[in-house]
């Protein structure tokens, strides 16, 4: 959903952020088993890695995912130095997990299928009045290799070198799955 | 418009294309309006998904995650196997520890010297014991009692010999560690080294508290601590 005014983005934790001294006090106290301290930066960051989340795998296992990815954080919040934000962090590791279940599902869900004919499908949808709903949806409908590309990328921020390394890709393959992402929703954001 | 540059103009848009195909990709855009209106349109698409927003899940999550964090396993301390053994204390947990640090020493310091803990009842044994056994769930009573049968001495040269090691390699590898985390290492050394100060000067006047030994040693301990944790990032990094 789109919104005016001070509303979040994915990007405005986006790797480089300074890390918030509050933040790092709560993951401190987190990894000593502090289950507030760790709520705290669940209520924090859960908007961003459940949108991450939804875009990647859809809405149906948005939820389960961003369970797990706080499952994890718990559990590996001793590998965190404090080196950089704690959210930049997090949104790594939720990026890993994230990936993990796509490779998982692996080509099982139909709805995955690489091809443009993913996209028609959207024509016959009822208009959303909601520009940023629309949009959205359109990004969960892309190919799956476009669709990650495309979050990570346009979305989250990451550069082609980080995405190809978390795909095990060249860069040139992630650009390319690029490319073909913004000319299926080019032509969708056109109707 | 031309496939061969349609298929660049993201790579264009996203300033990744080498100077010469930049430029001529440029000179065609100047002649081909539906690849200029193509770029148009990638940019638009680009920056509205740079513009997206993040939404909370509609339920809340957080009660199906409590239900399934393990609690942390306490830590304890053993002395004897300071080699085989690696601290995993991260920075912040560093940073939250000194200041805690800061806070209890000198106020145990201060109740030490001014409320005298009450004599140790008959049968309590004040033979030598090492101070390595794991400590981490005792109360401020068991401590208190337990630190009547440590003597001061005999620890402080335990400890003091393997912070002498320690400190060793710390001074030799200093280099290869992250400036932040030096800074953060010897930050929290300094405040432990203000309070084992406090804690040997109270001693001095009064070497026969028990409570005075026995936070000298926890004071001691956490250095070592402390120490085997930057000896380990060090190992880490080596």
């Amino acid at each position: 959903m789109e919104h005016a005014g001070s509303a979040v983005t994915a990007r405005d934790r986006a790797p480089g952020t300074v890390p918030a001294a509050a933040e790092l006090k709560d993951a401190a106290a987190a990894a000593a088993g502090d289950t507030r301290a760790f709520e705290r930066l669940y209520r924090a960051h859960v908007a961003r890695i459940h949108s991450l989340a939804r875009r990647m795998l859809g809405a149906d296992l948005a939820g389960e995912v961003t369970q797990d990815v706080f499952v994890r954080a718990w559990q590996k919040l001793g590998t965190f130095r404090g080196e950089a934000a704690f959210g930049t962090w997090l949104h790594r590791l939720a990026v890993n997990v994230v990936l993990a279940e796509r490779a998982r599902l692996g080509t099982r869900r139909g709805r995955f299928a690489e091809g443009e004919g993913v996209m028609d499908a959207l024509a016959a949808r009822p208009a959303a009045t909601d520009a940023g709903l629309d949009f959205d949806a359109a990004i969960e409908r892309l190919p799956e290799g476009a669709r990650q590309v495309f979050v990570l990328h346009d979305v989250e921020g990451y550069r082609h070198e980080e995405i190809a390394s978390l795909l095990g890709v060249t860069s040139g393959t992630t650009k390319a799955q690029l490319h073909r992402a913004r000319m299926l929703l080019r032509r969708h954001l056109g109707s | 418009m031309t496939g061969h540059w349609t298929e660049r103009l993201s790579e264009y848009l996203d300033g990744e294309l080498p100077a010469l195909e930049r430029a001529s990709l440029e000179a065609h855009l100047a002649g081909c309006a539906g690849c200029a209106r193509t770029l148009e349109e990638l940019r638009v698409v680009a920056a509205r998904a740079a513009r997206l927003q993040v939404r909370p899940p509609g339920d809340d999550l957080w009660p199906g995650i409590a239900e399934r964090l393990e609690p942390r396993a306490a830590r304890t301390l053993d002395l004897g196997a300071a080699r085989a053994r690696r601290w995993s204390f991260t920075l912040p947990q560093l940073a939250a520890a000194g200041l805690l640090l800061m806070l209890l020493s000198g106020g145990a310091v201060w109740l030490a010297l001014t409320r005298r803990p009450a004599p140790a009842p008959a049968g309590i044994s004040t033979a030598p014991r090492l101070a390595s056994a794991p400590e981490t769930s005792r109360t401020a009573d068991t401590a208190v009692s337990a630190a009547a049968a440590l003597p001061a001495a005999y620890d402080a040269a335990r400890y003091d010999a393997a912070i002498a090691e320690l400190e060793g390699v710390l001074r030799e590898h200093r280099g290869e560690l992250d400036p932040a985390t030096v800074r953060a290492i010897e930050e929290n050394l300094r405040i432990i080294d203000r309070a084992t100060g406090q804690a040997r000067r109270a001693l001095a006047a009064d070497p026969a508290s028990p409570y005075l030994n026995g936070h000298l040693a926890e004071q001691l301990k956490l250095k070592v601590a402390l120490l085997r944790q930057a000896a380990a990032l060090v190992g880490a990094r080596g």
